[in-house]
């Protein structure tokens, strides 16, 4: 026995590796590796923390302090005024009409964008001549920036000198004020539909995955095009199309695209936002910097942050049975249980 | 990073020492935030000047860094970083603003310092010599125009004067405003409609652009013009409903009815009147003499445009300054001094004198007058028109309870449906009497 062992301190270093008994050399190659791995988590996770704290949950935190004061964002002094911010959210008619444009733009583009993708990325999986040249041509759109699409549509329909209206003229049809209500909400439509090669490059890839054989075998047993589309196609894709379903609403929920399309995208031009096209970004946009209330923004903020939430939990339980991966969730949990797993 | 006796990190220290990180790397972003402009080194304390990217070129920053013996780190001007910077205490040292607009709201939160201790020990700005407009860079705690001087203007134009098309005019076979005597606001309406030319629906040329800095701006000079006032004397609440005020309102909503030019109904897609009006498809601007600049830039362009007086709806003459954009240094900015220095020499030095001379605007002192471009005839037509308009310059105080944006913002949203639905405009006052004074009842809490 050794003074280590008699004195009962731990020396691995200097006990001969042969005289280590096995169990306890397995558990040290176990806690290395632990080490290693927990080493590998917070390398590859740290960055993202850091960002998180910092530009996530500081902001999150700092807002929801501001949506209990009146602050103004420069006035040291704002006072505490509790639920007061919370109790305007829901009796101001302008933030309601703005959350009820927000739910039906979102209840109408996201959709379109879905179909309007699936249809193009339908397309362009056809065995056509050419067809890398058309993936290219509609996922175009979406590589342009916002801002330079929004300033395009801007010079495409302006009621004056755009060539929306010139078009019209040449058949000697009255021009349209696009960019005024009530047409200005079907531009921000169009300009939504703009980016929908998105949606289409995603949903391409998702089409690509269904084994071909799966069509052959529905083809053999007597399926149609469209049930073959319907019955094979639509729910392998399910879950790519789930995921730009959630994607699509929390994204549009938080849209600013009308302030890019109004003529000066600054808290002096947040004012020539047409009503129809006043989102409850907007909202919140004019809240922070026309009318410097940081309060109440903040609330706007936060109220719209749950909503959000809410929003996607309803839309995870409606999915269920809609739904359908390759590897059931459920099955593969039972499984890993079964199999050894913890 | 110490290491648990299970021989895996602490997640707890872990989390711990990343929201310190955290916190750190936020702050040194703040900071980042002010240092992060351009500043070409000139030696000495470096000061930061939020501004717009072409205030000064190169050559001229150098000079004044080597002048003054500083470095100038140049930071682009945004209202929303600005107002983060304010409020965190770490503002720039000097800062580019409206004065019109910006000085009673900046200046009752406190956070503007007072220049006349400054200027009464300057050998480059004497008081005398400073031009009566810059009076919309000073308030007195309660009202904008007097008090401490919080800021002076780069350049100044009497934003309700308007430019206008001769040759178009001529075609319409109509006569040429005066260039002394104002026109009447029903003049002005009556010309622009004839002015109109339309195919279709669509507006091919606009007779009229009535919008100069804003339509709550406008709404203001036209209600002092008929002898009213929109704001009460203390500036905390507005009021729609005089007849000044109602007269004013019905003018303009007649005027965006009229569709002769941009109004909060339709919009003018490029955001100011500029490239219309270069584009030969606007007969009338109400923009003031800064304009001329914009015009001076096209030779046939500035053989044919003419300047103007700003119209008068009662029997008032008055012609405001709605912008007066300028410089002001923050309370808590860190480097006073040196910021005085390179204000005192833009103002005063020769950076004043280049602009004066460049014709972008009337010049912050009289003194610089002479430097004006007086070399074509439409630079001569504009500089007499403007010198016999000087007398009429008053200042139009807005509330320091709330930004202008927050104001037109209310038009915007009250005015397009009223015009399109007809409403009286008893009504509209109403609306915005109510929307607007809640607005400035919430300012005039907090400010107190």
């Amino acid at each position: 026995m050794s003074t280590d062992q008699l004195t009962g301190r731990n020396a691995p270093s200097v006990t001969p590796p042969s005289r280590v008994p096995p169990g306890s050399r397995r558990a040290s190659g176990l806690r290395s590796r632990r080490m290693r791995r927990a080493g590998a988590f917070y390398v590859f996770t740290g960055p993202w923390l850091l960002g998180f704290l910092a530009l996530t949950a500081y902001p999150l935190g700092y807002a929801l302090w501001l949506s209990f004061t009146n602050s103004d964002g420069l006035t040291s002094h704002p006072r505490f005024v509790g639920l007061d911010n919370y109790r305007e959210v829901f009796t101001d008619q302008d933030t309601l009409a703005s959350l009820a444009r927000t739910g039906l733009f979102t209840a109408v583009t996201v959709p379109l964008t879905i179909i309007a993708g699936l249809f193009l990325a339908v397309l362009v999986n056809q065995p056509i001549r050419a067809r890398g040249v058309f993936r290219t041509l509609i996922y175009l759109p979406a590589v342009v920036p916002p801002v330079g699409a929004a300033l395009t549509f801007k010079l495409i329909f302006d009621r004056d000198s755009g060539s929306a209206n010139g078009l019209l003229d040449m058949l000697g049809v009255n021009g349209v004020t696009w960019l005024a209500d009530p047409y200005a909400r079907y531009v921000l439509i169009m300009l939504t539909l703009w980016g929908t090669g998105n949606v289409m490059i995603i949903s391409l890839a998702g089409l690509q995955d269904i084994p071909r054989e799966l069509h052959d075998a529905a083809l053999v047993d007597g399926a149609s095009q469209w049930q073959s589309f319907t019955r094979v196609t639509l729910p392998l894709l399910s879950p790519v199309l789930f995921f730009q379903v959630v994607t699509g609403i929390i994204a549009t929920l938080q849209t600013f695209a009308p302030l890019l399309i109004s003529l000066d995208p600054t808290p002096q031009g947040v004012s020539a936002v047409p009503e129809s096209n006043n989102l409850i970004m907007i909202n919140v946009f004019t809240q922070y910097f026309a009318n410097s209330r940081y309060g109440y923004a903040s609330a706007l903020l936060w109220v719209l942050f749950l909503f959000i939430m809410a929003v996607t939990v309803l839309v995870f339980r409606l999915s269920k049975g809609a739904v359908f991966y390759s590897v059931d969730p459920e099955e593969k949990k039972a499984n890993s249980r079964t199999l050894g797993g913890k | 990073m110490p290491v648990s006796p299970r021989g895996s990190f602490d997640r707890r220290r872990f989390l711990t020492a990343s929201a310190g990180a955290a916190a750190t790397a936020t702050l040194s972003g703040c900071a980042a935030s002010v240092d992060s402009g351009n500043g070409s080194g000139g030696g000495g304390k470096t000061i930061t000047v939020m501004t717009v990217g072409e205030e000064w070129d190169a050559k001229t920053k150098k000079s004044l860094e080597k002048t003054l013996g500083i470095t100038i780190r140049v930071i682009t001007y945004d209202v929303t970083k600005l107002n983060a910077l304010l409020s965190a205490k770490t503002p720039p040292d000097l800062v580019r603003g409206v004065g019109a607009t910006d000085t009673p709201y900046f200046a009752a939160r406190g956070l503007m310092t007072d220049l006349d201790p400054y200027i009464a020990k300057s050998k480059l700005l004497r008081p005398t010599d400073i031009a009566p407009a810059n009076d919309v860079w000073r308030f007195d705690g309660n009202k904008q125009g007097a008090g401490p001087r919080y800021g002076l203007a780069r350049d100044y134009s009497q934003d309700c004067m308007f430019w206008y098309r001769a040759d178009m005019f001529e075609e319409a076979g109509l006569e040429l405003p005066s260039a002394t005597e104002p026109l009447s606001m029903d003049e002005w309406l009556d010309l622009g409609k004839r002015l109109t030319a339309r195919r279709l629906g669509k507006v091919k040329v606009y007779g009229l652009s009535a919008n100069g800095m804003g339509v709550m701006s406008q709404l203001m000079w036209m209600t002092a013009s008929a002898g009213g006032s929109l704001f009460a004397d203390d500036t905390a609440t507005v009021d729609f409903s005089s007849p000044e005020a109602r007269k004013a309102l019905q003018w303009y909503m007649d005027y965006a009815k009229a569709d002769i030019g941009p109004s909060l109904v339709n919009p003018n897609p490029d955001g100011w009147d500029g490239p219309t009006y270069q584009a030969g498809r606007m007969a009338m601007s109400c923009g003031g003499f800064w304009f001329g600049s914009v015009i001076a830039g096209d030779g046939k362009l500035s053989e044919v445009s003419r300047f103007a007086p700003a119209p008068q709806l009662g029997s008032h003459r008055v012609s405001p300054i709605f912008s007066g954009t300028g410089f002001w240094i923050p309370k808590d900015a860190k480097n006073k001094e040196e910021a005085w220095k390179l204000f005192e020499l833009h103002f005063g030095g020769g950076p004043a004198e280049e602009r004066a001379a460049a014709g972008w605007g009337m010049p912050p002192l009289n003194s610089l007058r002479s430097k004006m471009p007086q070399k074509t005839a439409m630079q001569k037509q504009a500089y007499a028109a403007q010198m016999k308009e000087l007398p009429y310059f008053t200042v139009l105080p807005v509330s320091p309870y709330a930004q202008m944006d927050a104001l037109n913002g209310v038009l915007s949203k009250v005015l397009p449906d009223a015009v399109k639905s007809d409403r009286a405009v008893g009504k509209v006052a109403d609306a915005l009497n109510s929307r607007m004074n809640e607005q400035l009842d919430r300012g005039k809490e907090l400010v107190g």
